[in-house]
């Protein structure tokens, strides 16, 4: 569904953010992106996402090349970026609106997926308000119903936790192993180690723009000798 | 000392343009700096100090030489101070600085001392060489040694502190006033239509003065009962003495104009450590969410068309964002107020009266200056309002949204290029209407204006796309600095008036010097602005697609 082949990115013709990296997210797959603070996980998801352009490599997300065909490559990711404070003067169900345009979700379709989420994420209150009245928490769950909204078979997803109560994180977290389930792919990063011992299939960790590893909890736990996932993050990120 | 001086340079950095780091973009912005400095700000500062000498020179006849100069610097200050009213409403209250600023443990006259220097620096540049070059114009016509030129640099720095004073005190009294309005967007709203009330409330006082006599002008200047020039000496006093004191050499004017100035500086700080930290409280405490039940919400839910949905979208951040209704929607109903006031000012010259008599005779010149006029003004509003030249630098720091979304660039070009288009021209036509109907020009004629305008402000839409695309601003705090210190904005103004400028003085000089018709002229104005607006939409097409796909956010 995602597949990056040697992809490079350099700011200002030196800074190399992100290093000739290759890798893959099938469909049914939950892919954690873990690396330190600069390590170049936000450039590789906005270059999936067409945000930023790659200087060298090939990316295709559910088999359309991003740079030749980005509207069809576009329209199968639901993106969450890691600031929600988009459109605040928009009202909540305005901006839900907008985005269930710009997806093309029918009428029908658009009020029974902003229901459902409404209700799982407690926002059926707050819909009509504009947004700039809502708590970050308020903006990170909207951003996620409209991410989600047109069920894209790719979900890219820059720090989703970050703001949620923990229901919300929890609702989240169902969400995303639904959605595998039913045979997309997830790709998110997080700070957060216990979520991605947790929820993924695998992980993929990246430090100044390198790939370190890639591949499953249980081969990371193989290469070291280390028990937690922490001091494992931490051999291979400080070496 | 050293914490309000540190503030002032974080404050000034805040509104800073960002530096260009591409070489393209470096010389594009010296090229431009070079054609608004060189085109337009110092032709405009030399114009002003022509205007000066000259009247100087006759009023120093008279033995009212300082007259001239005095109404000069007064009506600057007008300007300084309707101008600044927005600007310090913002800075004090509704900057993004506020909230960072408020939890320091700063004193309230440290805060606000620091935020008047940096708006007195970044907005009163243009102002600076205007004032200078007044100065110039006088002190050269008086033959003054050369210390009225160290009182001119001094003044230069100086004289906008009364008006940006004048400001503060108003500003910081109105949310003191208005603090039961929990709605920070509500009572930014209110200090713009006071800014706008103000405005009319000054054309009107003008209209009432009677304005002055453009043939007997120098007359006009020194007869000390002029209403207009006596309460201008009231409402800035230390004009005069700065002005008496580079006539006189007395060190008496010059302390009179310092404790003047200091008196208004004291006075603002005396009001803000009194009541800025309750006041800037009231202003960012917010509002609740409102509640309304979910099922409503969901039927309000209708599908529409991706390119609908996105222009009702910029349509609600334009209309709904105090910072650009005021700068963008609003300065469209301004204008025509500065047009009254010429009206009004023209006295008994009656060049507009000569004018529309010769429309309505029928004159080919008047009727041709008419719609080149109606084209001119049509570019200028459009750039001057800067809603295409700001499209995508106010989309800030969800700019990424433009790209990440599956809907072509051109396609949010074209849309964003329609709201401006929309706002401008539906002004533009209102107003060309109207005057159509006042100078009763016939139909066709109207039309023609109509089309006229229309095609203009396509034009300066499409153009200011293109040039905001080149580097948009997209790293500001709050929604006034999109717009404020933004070097695209002016720089599309000039280039726009440049050309469509370029334009309209080829048409008329066509005209003039040649045997060519003023319908044939008519004619080729209209193809040429449809030239324009081709290569500008192409510009868009081509040009703006390719910089937003490189910009990296």
């Amino acid at each position: 569904m995602i597949k990056l082949e040697n992809v490079t990115k350099t700011y200002n013709k030196s800074v190399r953010a992100v290093d000739d990296i290759s890798f893959s997210v099938k469909g049914g797959e939950i892919v954690g992106f873990i690396g330190p603070n600069g390590s170049g996980k936000t450039t590789t998801m906005k270059m999936i996402t067409g945000i930023i352009k790659a200087d060298v490599g090939k990316i295709t997300v559910n088999g359309f090349n991003v740079r030749r065909d980005p509207i069809k490559a576009k329209e199968s990711i639901g993106y969450i970026a890691d600031n929600p404070d988009m459109f605040l003067r928009l009202k909540g169900n305005e901006f839900l609106d907008l985005i269930g345009d710009i997806y093309h979700v029918p009428t029908k379709k658009r009020r029974e997926k902003i229901e459902e989420f409404a209700s799982r994420f407690e926002l059926t209150d707050a819909l009509s308000s504009s947004m700039m009245n809502y708590s970050h928490g308020m903006r990170q769950k909207i951003m996620i119903v409209a991410a989600l909204m047109h069920n894209p078979p790719v979900w890219i997803l820059d720090e989703p936790m970050v703001g949620l109560d923990p229901k919300s994180a929890f609702e989240l977290k169902q969400m995303m192993r639904e959605h595998a389930k039913a045979g997309n792919s997830v790709f998110f990063s997080t700070h957060v180690l216990e979520v991605a011992e947790k929820l993924c299939d695998k992980v993929i960790i990246i430090k100044k723009g390198k790939l370190l590893f890639d591949g499953t909890l249980e081969a990371l736990e193989a290469k070291s000798k280390s028990e937690s996932l922490e001091e494992i993050f931490l051999e291979l990120t400080e070496k | 000392m050293s914490i309000y001086l540190k503030l002032v340079k974080a404050l000034i950095a805040s509104v800073e343009p960002s530096k260009q780091e591409k070489k393209y973009n470096r010389i594009f912005y010296m090229v431009m700096g070079f054609i608004a400095v060189f085109g337009i700000m110092l032709p405009m500062a030399f114009f002003v100090g022509v205007i000066i000498y000259s009247l100087t020179s006759e009023l120093l006849k008279v033995g009212s030489g300082q007259n001239a100069v005095e109404l000069f610097l007064q009506l600057v200050s007008v300007f300084s101070f309707v101008f600044g009213l927005n600007v310090i409403f913002n800075v004090f209250y509704f900057s993004g600085d506020v909230e960072n600023l408020l939890p320091l443990p700063l004193k309230p006259y440290q805060i606000i001392g620091s935020k008047f220097t940096a708006a007195l620096i970044s907005e009163s540049i243009m102002e600076f060489i205007i004032i200078i070059a007044v100065f110039a114009g006088y002190i050269i016509a008086s033959g003054l040694p050369f210390y009225a030129w160290i009182i001119a640099v001094f003044g230069m720095f100086t004289l906008p502190v009364v008006p940006l004073a004048y400001c503060a005190v108003i500003c910081m009294l109105i949310i003191l006033m208005t603090s039961f309005i929990k709605n920070k967007d509500t009572v930014n709203k209110i200090t713009g239509f006071l800014t706008f009330a103000v405005i009319i409330g000054i054309a009107y006082f003008v209209s009432q003065t009677g304005g002055f006599d453009t043939e007997h002008f120098v007359s006009a200047l020194s007869d000390p009962s002029n209403a207009l020039i006596s309460t201008m000496n009231m409402i800035f006093p230390q004009i005069h003495f700065l002005v008496s004191s580079m006539v006189n050499n007395t060190v008496i004017n010059l302390l009179y104009y310092i404790g003047i100035n200091g008196a208004s500086i004291a006075a603002f700080m005396l009001i803000a450590q009194a009541v800025y930290f309750r006041t800037a409280a009231s202003v960012n405490g917010g509002t609740g969410a409102k509640k309304r039940s979910v099922k409503k919400d969901l039927d309000s839910l209708r599908f529409h068309r991706p390119t609908v949905s996105y222009l009702k979208k910029e349509f609600r951040i334009l209309f709904r964002t105090p910072a650009y209704f005021m700068n963008c929607v609003l300065i469209n109903l301004i204008w025509p107020v500065f047009l009254y006031l010429l009206y009004v000012l023209q006295g008994q010259t009656n060049f507009l009266d000569s004018f529309i008599y010769g429309i309505h005779s029928g004159n080919e010149e008047m009727v041709l200056l008419f719609v080149l006029g109606v084209s001119a003004v049509s570019v200028l509003v459009t750039a001057a309002n800067s809603i295409a030249s700001s499209a995508i630098t106010r989309e800030g720091k969800h700019f990424a949204f433009m790209k990440y979304i599956p809907l072509p660039y051109m396609t949010q070009l074209n849309i964003k290029a329609l709201i401006s288009i929309i706002v401008s021209g539906t002004g533009m036509i209102i107003y060309v209407v109207a005057a159509s109907v006042y100078l009763n020009i016939g139909l066709k004629l109207m039309l023609l204006c109509c089309l006229v305008s229309l095609l203009s402000v396509m034009f300066a839409s499409y153009f200011g796309i293109f040039m905001d695309s080149v580097n948009p601003k997209l790293v500001w705090d709050n929604e006034l600095n999109a717009l404020r210190g933004n070097y695209n904005i002016f720089f599309n103004m000039a280039l726009a008036i440049l050309l469509e400028g370029a334009t309209c003085a080829g048409a008329y000089f066509a005209f003039r010097y040649t045997d060519i018709g003023s319908i044939m002229i008519i004619i080729v104005l209209l193809i040429l602005l449809m030239l324009l607006t081709t290569i500008s939409y192409l510009l868009c097409c081509y040009k703006a697609t390719e910089n937003i796909d490189k910009l990296a956010v």
